[in-house]
Order: structure tokens, then sequence, then C-alpha cells
């Protein structure tokens, strides 16, 4: 098992250069650069954007700009913002625990609320229909317009939540702070449940249609036993998988829903990075995601090998 | 499966509507003179107005200039005790070519922790920037300053090497406090960056990123103790557009600065607030590449062009009338406009008649040819920005009528930005926001294409260009904005551009807020904010 995992770190590492590679050279493909800003700033001169350009060595040619990025990012140096010159892991590390809050509790609630579907739609076909049907609203939606659309119901209409934002400003209570995650939470946890409890509800009748299921229930075994205990840990398996690889997802989905609700985590200062073209933060959290998503692929195969017992022997 | 989306779509769609149409009756419990909160649009890269990008309005609460913008686009002091002019002294031409500027600063100010304001702060602002190894945004005008003379601590006596016309404005984003910046790496300075040290009537008490900046009055202010009337003021960073306006309906925020004008209309129903509206110091046109589509190097065609558009009725329509057609570049609350020049009223016939004398004679499918060239072009505008999209198609359809064929491309804001200095496209729906300052030598003097300028209408008028620089070297106003007068009159002769409207600035507003005007310049509506209160409905 060490060896499985050290093997696979290894193999992660071309990858990621050639992730890095491909993700510099798209970024700097998108036509404007980060002096765009400035072109329509009348106190900017001409004079101004050269001297900037060459001060920000965006002058240089672009495989010099990308070996000096990689070189400092390989030592552990990500760089200073082009927007607001601080360094960039210290402009991460602030917006980091807002994300983790966000998609973590919103991550569990749409896990919870997967696996209570999906059994409740092994067992039951009128509820089965009605979940499908919300769970093919919740795959549709666009997250930006469903958000806005809960803003305006819940918060503006029947006035029950705060509409955005993390706190009230002046309010420190935990009860606030609650209040301010159930929206975006709702949005999220919604539509990672529908896509979920989709996938776990397949699992689940494949498993439920094969020969030991019927052997269990001719042994007597109650109904209840049958899809708990025998069922559905058959079924998490693959699910485990799908689950941490949208883990990774569910950060970056948090981008759209960030921006909704004025959140301030990583999503949100991605979204203004984008639109300022502030490389070494794109760079950065692009790098963060594409490392997200080996580890958890990674961690994934671990935990499939160790809760099915036929795929440890083989590793 | 791709039906029962569309059914579902349909179903929230119409749920939607049907929240959107039913009035809730607003929440809206109002500021009070200890806290206004501001939905804000973005959060500031940083506090240094040297380095910050365009707004300056949380900013200029907290430093001030030597002098500002009032809400008339009028020059007036703020920590200088007058503006120097050549009349009274303030300004000497020397035989050199060059110029001195002698400011008197105002006396009796000092900076939010008690050391007095002097000549010395406006001696290392001026050495921090032309030393080098510091990127504030623009060094325009520093450049030409070779050197700053302290004979008081009062009085600072700026030397430049060649006529600069705008030396008013050289200081308005106000002066780095020497005491505490001296030595120190401004490149790195985050303290001051997220926490300058000034002498405006606020002071940051907390920054928390991606949530707010809060301001906190200043104790004993230069203009009185009684200054300024609010205690606290929260800028709250709400990105998103329509967020923030439902915000503003909730009364989560108290006011908005910049309120897009299709936005209006709804807002004007809630209770408790007062759009305030004044005209803006840019204006929306249709640029036309000469360089890239030749047919448009023809003055005929542009002249053409603009007689074909009907821009009262996309006022009226598309802007819900809130704003008002203008004629030329410089804007009707500058010194320097010129109200009497060529305007193009809506004249399809004209349009119609100058194409066909240009040679340009309608094809099979109603679209103009000349020496097998067709007139068609494509413009380019951004995208997610409703009011563009609907004045592109009206534009369409006014080109069509006269046989132009017209195509739209939608881009985001930073790729055309890019797009545009490049010189790559033939025509670009967009606004210039102006300076303070009326130069026009960036955007329509000959040999000011980009890298070197903004003329990306490639105009090139050996008059004009000439009357341009002439401007520039004119230090004296009135004869200044004289030749500036002259220069317009030429571009509405030229027709370089088919110029729509001017961008009024609506700020919405508590109704109870006092003393707010507004503000059409880079100075931004919170220029006056000491004199702000929140009266009694």
């Amino acid at each position: 098992m060490i060896r499985l995992i050290l093997r696979r770190l290894a193999q992660a590492v071309p990858l990621l250069l050639v992730i890095s590679a491909i993700v510099f050279a798209l970024l700097h493909a998108v036509p404007g650069g980060p002096l765009a800003a400035y072109l329509e700033n009348p106190n900017v001169r001409p004079a101004d954007i050269a001297r900037l350009r060459e001060a920000y060595g965006l002058d240089r040619p672009l495989l010099v700009q990308y070996g000096s990025w990689l070189a400092a990012f390989l030592r552990g140096d990500w760089g200073m913002s082009f927007a607001d010159g601080r360094p960039v892991l210290t402009r991460m590390l602030e917006r980091l625990p807002a994300t983790v809050e966000l998609a973590g509790v919103a991550g569990l609630v749409a896990l919870l609320l997967a696996v209570a579907v999906a059994v409740g739609s092994a067992v039951n076909r009128t509820f089965d229909r009605a979940a499908s049907a919300v769970a093919v609203a919740g795959i549709s939606l666009p997250v930006f317009w469903f958000g806005l659309l809960l803003q305006l119901l819940l918060a503006h209409r029947l006035g029950w939540l705060p509409s955005s934002g993390r706190t009230t400003f002046g309010d420190s209570s935990l009860g606030d702070r609650l209040s301010h995650l159930v929206l975006p939470v709702l949005v999220l946890a919604f539509v990672q449940a529908a896509a979920w409890s989709r996938y776990l509800r397949r699992a689940l009748r494949e498993v439920l249609a094969r020969p030991f299921i019927r052997a269990a229930r001719t042994r007597g075994i109650a109904e209840r036993d049958i899809l708990l205990r025998h069922a559905l840990p058959n079924a998490l398996g693959p699910f485990v998988t799908v689950v941490l690889l949208d883990a990774a997802m569910l950060a970056s989905g948090a981008v759209v829903t960030e921006s909704v609700f004025a959140w301030p985590g990583i999503g949100s200062l991605f979204t203004e990075a984008l639109g300022k073209r502030d490389y070494p933060v794109l760079m950065a959290f692009l790098m963060l995601g594409a490392a997200a998503v080996v580890l958890l692929n990674l961690l994934a195969d671990v935990v499939v090998a160790a809760i099915d017992p036929r795929l440890r022997e083989s590793a | 499966m791709i039906l029962a989306r569309r059914i579902v779509h349909t179903a929230l769609t119409a749920t939607a509507l049907a929240l959107l149409a039913c009035s809730g009756e607003p929440r809206r419990t109002g500021p009070t003179n200890d806290l206004l909160i501001v939905g804000y649009d973005r959060e500031p890269d940083t506090m240094n107005r040297y380095a910050t990008h365009i707004l300056e309005d949380i900013e200029s609460c907290v430093v001030e200039g030597l002098v500002t913008n009032d809400e008339r686009m009028n020059i007036i002091p703020v920590l200088a005790a007058e503006l120097p002019t050549l009349a009274n002294g303030g300004v000497r031409m020397l035989g050199d070519g060059g110029m001195d500027v002698i400011w008197k600063l105002r006396p009796g100010v000092r900076w939010h922790d008690g050391v007095p304001h002097t000549s010395a702060d406006v001696k290392f602002t001026v050495d921090a920037i032309n030393k080098g190894d510091w990127k504030p945004e623009s060094v325009d005008g520093f450049d030409r300053i070779s050197s700053v003379d302290t004979p008081d601590s009062l009085t600072a006596v700026v030397h430049y090497t060649e006529v600069y016309a705008p030396y008013l404005l050289q200081f308005v984003r106000g002066t780095l406090p020497k005491h505490l910046l001296d030595g120190k790496d401004l490149n790195t300075a985050h303290d001051y960056d997220r926490a300058p040290l000034g002498t405006g009537p606020y002071r940051v008490k907390e920054w928390r990123t991606g949530e707010h900046i809060l301001l906190e009055r200043v104790p004993d202010h230069w203009r009185g103790a009684e200054y300024p009337r609010i205690k606290q003021i929260l800028f709250r960073f709400v990105t998103n557009t329509t967020t923030r306006i439902n915000q503003l309906k909730a009364g989560e925020v108290d006011m908005v600065a910049l309120v897009a004008w299709d936005k209006v209309r709804e807002l004007r129903e809630v209770s408790g607030l007062r759009l305030n509206h004044v005209v803006g110091n840019g204006y929306e046109h249709v640029t036309l590449n000469q360089r890239h589509f030749p047919a448009f190097a023809d003055v005929s065609v542009r002249q053409a062009l603009a007689h074909a558009v009907d821009r009262e009725l996309i006022v009226r329509t598309v802007l819900d009338g809130e704003v008002e057609v203008v004629n030329g570049p410089v804007q009707p609350l500058s010194a320097a406009y010129e109200p009497n020049v060529r305007a193009y009223p809506f004249d399809t016939a004209r349009a119609n008649a100058l194409l066909t004398q240009a040679g340009w004679a309608r094809g099979a499918d109603g679209v103009r040819t000349k020496d097998g060239t067709r007139l068609t072009f494509t413009l380019i505008t951004q995208t997610g920005f409703a009011i563009r999209e609907n004045v592109s198609q009206a534009l369409q359809q006014a080109f069509s009528a006269v046989g132009v064929e017209m195509k739209v491309r939608l881009m985001d804001g930073t790729t055309i930005s890019g797009t545009w200095f490049s010189g790559e496209f033939d025509a670009m729906l967009h606004w210039w926001q102006m300076g303070a300052d009326p130069e026009l030598t960036l955007f329509f003097a000959g040999d000011r294409a980009p890298p070197a300028g903004r003329n990306i209408n490639y105009v090139n008028d050996a008059a004009l260009t000439e009357l341009l620089y002439r401007s520039d070297r004119t230090v004296d106003a009135t004869a200044r904005n004289a030749l500036l007068r002259e220069a317009q009159r030429r571009i509405a002769e030229l027709a370089p551009e088919i110029v729509l409207y001017n961008t009024a600035k609506i700020d919405a507003v508590p109704a109870t807020l006092r003393n707010f005007t507004g503000n059409p310049t880079n100075a931004g509506p919170f220029w006056n904010v000491h004199l702000w209160e929140i009266g009694t409905p």
C-alpha cells in the first residue's frame, strides 16, 4: 500500500508539471493582460504602461516568464500578486477558511442528502419518481440563477435570511454566522446532492439485483438489514471515488456561488483575479486545484482498496 | 431528458418572474449618523492613491489631495491654501522653456498621527515617484519635474523642465507622509497600502479581505471638531451587480455608487432612496478604425453613418432617458466645453445621399459596394452589459437601413481592452472616461495611435494635431480652453467617431443623506464626505 502511494505520488509530479505548462500557456493566450485595466484609466499614460510592463517582467518572452515562475514555484515562492503587490500565499491563506467552511458544510450536507435520497429511491418507486424530477432540476440549474432566485425569495421577499456575505457587521454571534451559511450551502448542496444521489441510486439498484442479495433474502434477513448492511456498503465503493473527485470540484464550483453570495473565499478571489488577469494568483489557484484532484484521486483509490477486499489483494 | 430539462427551466423561470412581479414591502430602517453602509462594486487592490485603479472613493476619504474636483468639475484647493496661477504669481514661466509652480500649503493641517503636513511631504512624494524603483500606476507630469525646493514648511516650489498645462492636478492624489515612509521600500509597504496615514476626515479601522473596509471618523480634524458628522462608514464589497442592487432594496446596504442606467427604474420605486444624477465626464461612442477598415478613411462615409443613427430614440428606449445625447469628447461640465459644433441629426436621406456620392452603390442584397468591396464591418463591444448589447442591435438596424452591414462581436472587458490596444478591430462601441483635465491630444493627435496613445480612430489631421499640441503648451487656462474649443469644432467636422451620449453618473443614496452631490470626475462621490450628514426624513 505504501509503495502504491509513493509510486502514484511520483507519477503525479510530471503530470502537474505538464498541467502547469498548459495552464500557463492558456492563461497567456487569452487576450488582455494584467495591465488591461490601466488602458481605460485616463490618468495612466502610454509611457506608464510601457514602464509597468517592464517592471512586472511582462515584456520578456513567454518561455522565460514561465521558467522564472516555475523556478520560484518549485522553491516554494508563489510570487506577488500583480493587483496589490502582496504575496500570493498570504492572499490565498486569508481566503482559505471561508472556502473550507462553505465547501465543508455543503459537502457534508450534500453527502447526507444524497445517501438518504438514494436509499429512499431504491425502496420506494413513488419517492424515486419525485426524487428523480427534483434531481434533474438540480443537475440542470445554473448555479448563479438558482442562487439569485433563493436570494429574492428567502432574503428579500420573506426576509428570513441575510442575502449574502459571511457576517453581519457588528454581530459576531454563531447564529449570525450560521444564518449567512444557509443560502450558499443550500445552493451548493442541492446541486451536488442531485448528482450524487443519481449515481448512488443506480449503484444501489445494480447491487440489489445481484444474486447474493437474493440469497440473503432467502435466508430471511430483514429487508432493512439487506439494504443497509449488505447492499449499501457494496454500492459505496465506486461512490466514494466520485465523491472524493467532486470534493475538489466543490471548491471550484464555489467560484460562482461565492461570487453570487459575496462569500469571501478563494473562489471569489479567483473570479477577481481572472478579471484582472492576475497571473500569479491564477496560477497558484489552478495548481492547487490540479494538485487537489490528483491527491483526492489517489485518496479515492486508497479508500476503495480499503473498503473492497478484492482490490486490496490485487494491489 | 432534454424535454424534462426544458420543462423544469420553464417552470422555474415562471416562478422567478412571479416572484419579481409581486411587490414586497422593503424593510428599510435607514442609516444613522453612527453608521453608513455602502454596497461597493469592488475591493480595492491597495489604498495607496498612487497605485490604485481608477476609482479612489474609499481612498479619498482617508488621503486628501492638494486639490480636488467639485461636483461641477471645478478644481478647488484642499490641502493647498490657494490654486497657483500665472495671475497670482503661483506659476512662473522660465526662459529655458521650463516653469515653476509655487504651492502654498494650508496651515494647521496634521497627519492622523499628529505630525504637521508640510512641504517636505510634497518633496518626498516627488522624489519617491521619480526615484524609479517603485511601481506607481502613473508618473505623468512627475517625469517633467526636475526638483522641488522647500523654502519654508508651507511652501513647495516645483521645478518643471518643460511646460505642463495640467499642473494644477499634479497632486490631486495627495502626498506621501515623509516621516512614516522615508527609507522604506514602497513596493512592500503593505501596512501603509492597507491603512494609509492621511489627513482626511476618516481613517481605516478594519480591512477584512473579501468582505469590507470600515472607516472611522478622525477626532480633531483640521476642518474643525464638528467634521465629519458620520461616525463610521462601512464599504461592503459586493461584486455581483444584481446582488448589490438586491441588497440595496432589502436595506442591507444604505447606498450604492454608480447604478447602471437600466437598473435605475426598479430603484425609483424603493422608498427611502434618492437617486442622485450628475452629468458624467465620459461619453459613449462608436470608434471607427480607419486603419483596419479603410472605408472609414472617407469622411463622407463616417458622416453618413453618424446621420444614420437616431440617438434620441436609443436614449429614450434603451437607456430609459437617463442620459443625454452629446456631440463631442469634451463634456458639458468642463470649462473647455464647446457646445457649437457640427452635429449629425438623424437623417436617413442625407446618409444615403452621402454614401451614394462617395461611390458606394447598393448591391442586389441591399448592401452597398464600391470597386468590388462590400460595406460590411464588425463592431466589437463588451459582453454582459445589456445596454451595450441593445445599443449595438439598434445600430445594426440603423446602418442596415442605409445599406451598411454591421456584425456584432461580444467580448469580456479585459479581452476588449487588449483588442483595441492592438488595433485589430473595425469598430467598437464603448466609452472613454475622460480625465479631470480636458486634454484631447492622447485621443486625437495623429501620432498618438497605440501604444503611444488612445487614438484608435487612427484619425490623422495635421491642423487638429497642431492645435492639440499647442493647447498642451499653453498654461493660461483661458487661452488653453480657446484652443481646445477650436479643436472640438475641428473634431466634429472630421467625425472620426459616432458620438452617442454622455455617461451620466447616478448614485443611489438614502433620502435622508444631506450634502451629497455626486461627482463626475475620478474624485468620486465621496469627495465631500466630511459634509455628509443623516437628517430626519
